[in-house]
């Protein structure tokens, strides 16, 4: 038995090793100051790949859009940095990447609340949004009461199935575990939806938008949980968040922002 | 007991038995002898049916085999002992010997092993029961398929040159034993290059050549006046 | 991810998740258990069909194994996930996990009883047909127990990836292990470092009690090996 624990505690220290040489090591601890990007001359960004008007890859030419990376070409341009090096992150993926200094900053659809305020910094937020629902035309849901028996797809790790659950809960109607099935990317919740393996795909509205077609609607009457975007960054990097957080003030009181928005076809920001 | 009626068997183009003819009676014991390439393995394994025949019948009791009756036919009235003994390395010696006897025959256990015994004590190894065949020598083995044969209780043993793999201190311990067995009403066909033993115990020596029985006759006949020429150079150079 | 392993307060909040984690790693089970079994039961059936005389059951047994091997686990289950919905069959995540990892695995686990035949000498089909063994009682008796030496690396480690590969579930929604996991690394307070240690500890409390006794069965059967060399060398000073 005693031979075992040893063998046991000597397998976890080694998991812990392996997860160690993933990247946190000495130097790069605290994150790169705007100098040292400035320095280096390369914004290394993560960013989302399949979020039409946020975080787009377009695989024909390699090229990516929306309103993230015009975010991200913009803080470049003030830190008088010619390169962006953009890195696809998913939900799952975005705060490792940033914990072990892969990447300096993360504008990929990522909510601010405040147990995430625990591991990373955010700036202000530059777009709020609101949950909604996408459902089949033919699929009998009209809004939030009618999901107590159904299954509804999220993305993995994002604040949705939470928001959700809350916003049933107010109506009368409660969800569990069983009632949400977690999937990777939207378009694949998007094929589930089609496939009939999910009956409704929740998320902000602004995805949403991407993925409605003939045979769905997003539910006008249910907008709950306003969700605002910010760019996370290394929470030891105090400096990098301030610098990134004027950024976004300027802009927002400015207009830039809302000219952003408004260039990449994406509704305005959610208002109260 | 046996007939062979023109029994041809092609590898490819190999033609490697040509109109073999052939009939072994009751308790006869056969010795087929000839050079390699001659053909007589391949005719000694027709008689099972482990090569089925080209074109030809093989009788086994007056029962023609065919593909499909030959594995009821061949368990109940035939047994073979081959050159590299094919003992089971997964099972004891007494697993061999009772293995075909209780899966097949449905002899209860303890008369399959007591019928195992009884062969073992024939060929002098019984207390090599409980071991598993690798620790045994090559005599040892081929003594305990010959066993294994006997423990079917077929009327017909077929012998596929059973020293020729062996050391040559251990071939006289396994012709002893297949001496003690020609004494049974034992229908037994060998196929071997050991001419004492031949002119031992062989009620009648076939001669092969080319896929052909060139010759039949007496152990008497063979040894001191073949006819055919090629008898006669085969015989000279194996006697020397 | 090693600040958040010594974080305490994220493992009392991993603790507080605990029960969802156990009937997750009991879904994982689930499907590695019933996955296995069909996995096992295809692999011996398709590596028999590999190995036989009949030329259609061999295309038939490659079909499987090639369309198996060379097509990503992924794929083959975002297929029956996905589309196979519209052809009016929707199978549970479980249900899936069991279908496609036992296929998949099995498809491996045929070419491993395929080599594990072929490396058993024709000798041993011989006189198995020789006593009068049918095919299959030639195969179940004979046959497959010798090859489980030869085959029991390959199939452990084809079982351990099998457990392991239950985790393809995770992408689409399984409930098991790895979602769990991944669903609590996600969301919340996104405790991944934590989340992803017990979750990895889970997997290995699966796999590592399977090739530690296989590595121990591996040993036994090679010391058989050894007593027997040195019980053969003994014969042979005996001889000498």
């Amino acid at each position: 038995m005693k031979k075992l624990f040893a063998l046991l505690l000597s397998v976890t220290m080694l998991f812990a090793l392996a997860a160690c040489g993933g990247g946190d090591g000495g130097t790069t601890s605290t994150g790169r100051t705007p100098a040292d990007i400035t320095a280096a001359g390369v914004l290394k960004v993560g960013v989302k790949t399949d979020v039409p008007g946020f975080g787009l890859l377009n695989t024909a030419d390699n090229t990516y859009s929306g309103i993230e990376i015009d975010l991200a070409n913009k803080i470049a341009e003030e830190l008088g940095v010619d390169k962006v090096e953009f890195t696809p992150v998913t939900a799952a993926t975005r705060g490792q990447l940033l914990d072990s200094g892969d990447i300096d900053m993360v504008a990929a659809t990522f909510t601010i609340n405040e147990e995430r305020k625990l591991s990373w910094n955010f700036t202000t937020p530059y777009y709020t949004d609101a949950v909604s629902l996408l459902v089949k035309k033919d699929s009998g849901i009209e809004d939030i009461t009618g999901l107590a028996d159904k299954i509804i797809g999220v993305a993995t790790g994002s604040t949705s199935m939470k928001a959700l659950t809350d916003a049933a809960a107010e109506a009368g109607v409660t969800l569990t575990d069983a009632n949400f099935s977690e999937l990777a990317t939207y378009p694949e919740i998007k094929a589930a939806l089609d496939a009939g393996r999910v009956d409704a795909f929740c998320v902000d509205g602004s995805i949403l938008a991407g993925y409605v077609d003939d045979t769905n609607h997003i539910l006008e009457t249910v907008r709950f949980s306003p969700q605002e975007y910010g760019i996370a960054t290394k929470k030891a990097n105090t400096e990098w968040a301030e610098y990134l957080d004027g950024l976004i003030k300027g802009w927002l009181e400015d207009g830039t922002m809302d000219q952003i928005i408004a260039d990449n076809g994406v509704v305005a920001s959610y208002e109260g | 007991m046996i007939k062979l009626v023109n029994v041809n068997k092609s590898f490819g183009n190999l033609h490697v038995l040509k109109d073999v003819n052939l009939e072994v009676a009751e308790g006869e014991k056969l010795v087929i002898i000839g050079p390699s390439g001659s053909g007589k393995s391949t005719t000694v394994r027709c008689m099972n049916f482990l090569e089925e025949p080209t074109s030809g019948e093989v009788y086994i009791n007056g029962t023609q085999l065919t593909h499909k009756n030959k594995t009821e036919i061949i368990r109940n009235s035939t047994a073979m002992v081959f050159q590299q003994f094919n003992l089971y390395p997964h099972k004891t010696v007494l697993q061999n010997l009772t293995l075909a006897p209780i899966k097949l025959q449905k002899v209860p256990k303890a008369e399959a092993e007591e019928l195992a015994y009884k062969y073992l004590d024939i060929v002098g190894l019984r207390e090599k029961a409980g071991v598993y065949p690798s620790t045994l020598s090559g005599g040892q083995q081929q003594r305990v398929a010959i066993a294994r044969a006997l423990c079917s209780r077929a009327k017909i043993i077929l012998f596929d040159e059973p020293t020729s793999a062996l050391d040559p201190e251990t071939v006289q311990e396994v012709l002893d034993v297949m001496i003690k067995l020609s004494q049974e009403n034992i229908t037994m066909v060998v196929v071997t290059h050991e001419m004492g033993f031949a002119r031992q115990v062989a009620d009648r020596v076939i001669f092969m050549d080319d896929g052909r029985i060139l010759e039949e006759g007496s152990p008497e006949h063979f040894f001191e006046n073949p006819t055919h020429d090629r008898t006669k150079a085969f015989l000279s150079k194996i006697l020397k | 991810m090693i600040q958040q392993i010594m974080e305490p307060w994220r493992w009392q909040s991993l603790l507080a998740e605990w029960p969802k984690f156990a009937s997750a790693f009991v879904t994982t089970l689930e499907i590695a258990v019933f996955a296995l079994a069909l996995a096992l039961a295809l692999g011996v059936v398709f590596g028999l069909m590999s190995t036989s005389h009949n030329r259609l059951i061999r295309i038939i047994a490659r079909v499987y194994v090639e369309f198996f091997q060379n097509t990503p686990l992924a794929i083959q289950v975002f297929f029956v996930f996905y589309a196979l919905p519209y052809a009016g069959v929707a199978l549970s995540q479980v249900t899936i996990g069991i279908l496609c990892v036992g296929t998949y695995t099995g498809a491996y686990m045929s070419e491993a009883v395929r080599a594990g035949i072929g490396s058993i000498p024709k000798g041993q089909f011989e006189a198995a047909q020789s006593q009068g063994f049918t095919y299959i009682q030639t195969m179940m008796l004979i046959i497959l127990p010798q090859t489980i030496k030869i085959i029991l690396p390959p199939m452990v480690n084809q079982m351990v990836n099998l457990v392991k590969n239950t985790s393809i579930v995770t992408m689409i929604a399984g409930g098991d292990l790895m979602y769990r996991a991944n669903a609590f690394a996600t969301n919340g307070t996104m405790s991944y470092g934590p989340s992803y240690l017990l979750c990895g500890f889970l997997y290995f409390l699966l796999c590592f009690p399977l090739t530690t006794w296989a590595r121990r069965y591996e040993d036994r059967l090679k010391k058989r090996d050894i007593q027997t060399a040195e019980q053969l060398e003994k014969v042979e000073e005996g001889l000498a």
